[in-house]
């Protein structure tokens, strides 16, 4: 299968699921990078997957680039006989599968069309014969798209994921009925995008009422918040009815930050949660925050719902499972 | 119907007065009653004179609290800086102290080439001072070098300390006309910029990432490279906002840190000195100036006819 997303975020979401999804069923992953393998383990560790001890034991690999590139310089045969190596290797380590993703674009120099589509073919029937699972990445910044076209056609099936916002910098997916995920940077340029989605969001919570009376937004992978779309948050938090709160989850100290110093503590509904640290992950923040005591509430805040929008569909409707669901 | 709101003025509490002597040892006698005036209604007193002034006027407070600034921090030639810094410090000790006795005395290694850093500095603490329960006594010299010097003082000043009593002075002008006749000036020229480059409210990203990318190069930390990041992305946010729709952005690695110029072309705000006052929690404009001068160690705003220009300097 194949996904075609329209940001680096989204790359970094679509990439970070398989490789969750993998992990959860003890199948072996491997990752060929092409750049971008950095941006995929911070995402797994916004979304608190533990990835460093698949890591060491080998349950997860990442291909370096050099090697990736290699594969294409490599006769077709020879190329399938290594992939039957890793497929047979991880069936005799005892894990339940095989998958693999990552950017091909490196194929694409000198090997387009010919060899870079009959890999995929090669690859195609391996997944058929072997009951592999490969996703395919295919970024608009890196493929051309008549390429991306083309690529589509060669694949069996395409991951479309539900985007409410993408503008290349932010990145919104609405996680359930009042929730949504933002991942990316929040400035000048795209301020609008979050009061559109806080004002939509509030008026089906108000109009539903079965909805909960948290509006909930993921804050995990947002790494810049600029003061006035700080100062919006607070201020559209104040604009609440009494029933209703904006719970931010999950934020990072550097927008923690800035959040406090646009008044966050003061305003009675909102309430903040910093992203708990723990030892499992890469990405480190800088330490405690001061004044955070409001914030250090050790309740943890529930994991955003996964519904049927949220969660990945396949336009072939042949029963793909929702990759978040199984989580 | 647009309905403009007016900001309901805070009430002044600062008391800005400008006392002239004629030599160290009439500074001294001046002052001395005020500190021990002071210290007797149990205020604590604030120093930023000369080591010798200092000595003395210890003497006269007695028992009383005395903070010493020291010889003007110089905020490297920024009167508006300095006065940022004042506030900050006169802020956190009033709310603890309450009521304080401030003593100034001028320091001519600051004159700069013309003494307009003396101008400014006063300009800027009428503004940022405004709400703070402080009497502020800023002694200059009779004949300083340059007579500007003392226009300046006694146009920054509402009152005059005179024969040992304080009267309004007829002269006071308010800041933004003093400003207008003598504008906050230039910085020192630096040499050939690091990274040069123009940007529009859609590549604000890329100026973060250029000052992410040089704050790695020095000793910044994460966190103090978050914050200088925001800062300048809120001096050029106000860059594209307010001006022309583009700015130029230019970066230093200084020996001491990183070093910011923003450039606009627009037209000049309204406010000579922006972001040296708190803005109320719910106006939802002029925050950013505000947190960036909290975040830099130099914030520094001057205008000429090409436009608007900023220069922030931070170390680690």
């Amino acid at each position: 299968m194949c996904a075609v997303p329209l940001s680096e975020e989204q790359l970094w979401e679509v990439s970070a699921d398989f490789v969750a999804d993998g992990l959860d069923r003890n199948e072996r992953v491997l990752y060929f990078d092409d750049g971008t393998a950095e941006g995929v383990l911070n995402r797994l560790s916004d979304d608190r997957v533990a990835f460093e001890r698949p890591l060491r034991t080998g349950q997860l690999a990442i291909v370096p680039a050099e090697a990736t590139r290699a594969i294409f310089h490599t006769p077709l045969p020879e190329a399938r006989a290594m992939m039957l190596e890793h497929i047979d290797g991880s069936t005799a380590a005892g894990y339940a599968g095989f998958r693999m993703t990552g950017q091909m674009s490196y194929g694409l120099d000198r090997q387009w069309p010919a060899t870079f589509v009959e890999y995929d073919r090669e690859l195609d029937g391996l997944v058929r014969e072997r009951g592999i699972t490969a996703l395919c990445l295919y970024d608009r910044r890196r493929y051309s798209d008549e390429q991306i076209e083309r690529m589509r056609d060669v694949h069996r099936k395409e991951l479309s994921v539900p985007t409410a916002y993408d503008d290349g910098l932010l990145r919104v997916v609405r996680t359930g009925p009042t929730s949504a995920r933002l991942s990316g940077e929040v400035d000048h340029s795209n301020r609008p995008a979050i009061a559109r989605l806080l004002e939509t969001t509030l008026d089906d919570a108000l109009r539903s009422h079965s909805a909960p009376s948290d509006i909930e937004l993921n804050l995990a992978s947002l790494r810049f918040i600029d003061v006035a779309s700080a100062v919006s948050l607070v201020h559209a938090a104040e604009g609440f009815p009494d029933t209703h709160r904006l719970v931010l989850t999950d934020v990072r100290p550097g927008v923690l930050r800035v959040l406090d110093r646009c008044g966050a503590p003061f305003a009675a509904q909102l309430t903040v949660h910093e992203f708990p640290a723990t030892s499992d992950t890469v990405w480190a923040g800088p330490g405690p925050v001061p004044g955070s005591g409001r914030h250090a509430g050790g309740d943890a805040p529930a994991a955003p719902s996964a519904g049927a929008d949220a969660g990945w569909t396949d336009g072939h409707g042949d029963g793909f499972p929702d990759l978040r669901e199984a989580r | 119907m647009r309905v403009e709101t007016t900001r309901t003025a805070a009430p002044v509490r600062l008391q800005h007065a400008c006392a002239v002597y004629s030599s160290s040892a009439d500074l001294v006698e001046t002052a001395a009653p005020v500190v021990a005036d002071a210290a007797g209604r149990g205020e604590a007193v604030v120093l930023s004179v000369r080591p010798e002034t200092e000595a003395l006027l210890r003497e006269a407070a007695g028992t009383a609290r005395v903070v010493a600034l020291g010889a003007a921090a110089p905020a490297r030639s920024s009167g508006q800086t300095t006065a940022a810094r004042l506030a900050r410090e006169l802020r956190e000790l009033t709310s603890q102290a309450g009521a304080v006795l401030a003593v100034s005395e001028h320091d001519s290694a600051l004159d700069g080439i013309d003494g307009r850093y003396w101008t400014e500095l006063d300009a800027a603490v009428n503004v940022a001072l405004t709400d703070l329960p402080v009497s502020m006594f800023c002694f200059y010299p009779e004949l300083p070098l340059h007579s500007e010097i003392l226009e300046g003082a006694i146009a920054n000043h509402p009152l005059l300390f005179e024969g040992g009593r304080l009267h309004v002075n007829a002269d006071h002008r308010p800041p933004r006309d003093v400003l207008a006749g003598m504008p906050a000036a230039p910085p020192v020229l630096l040499g050939a910029p690091d990274l040069d480059m123009v940007f529009s409210a859609w590549q604000l990203h890329e100026v973060r990432a250029a000052v992410a990318d040089l704050a790695a190069a020095t000793a910044f930390d994460t966190a103090r490279s978050e914050d200088v990041v925001l800062a300048v992305n809120e001096i050029a946010t106000n860059a594209v906002e307010h001006g022309s729709g583009e700015a130029r952005v230019a970066l230093w690695i200084a020996g001491d840190g990183l070093v910011a110029e923003i450039h606009d072309t627009g037209e000049a705000l309204t406010e000579p000195l922006p972001g040296l006052r708190a803005p109320h929690p719910a106006d939802p404009r002029g925050r950013g100036v505000w947190i960036a001068r909290q975040l830099c160690d130099v914030l520094h705003v001057w205008r000429d006819r090409s436009g608007t220009h900023v220069r922030m300097h931070a170390v680690p």
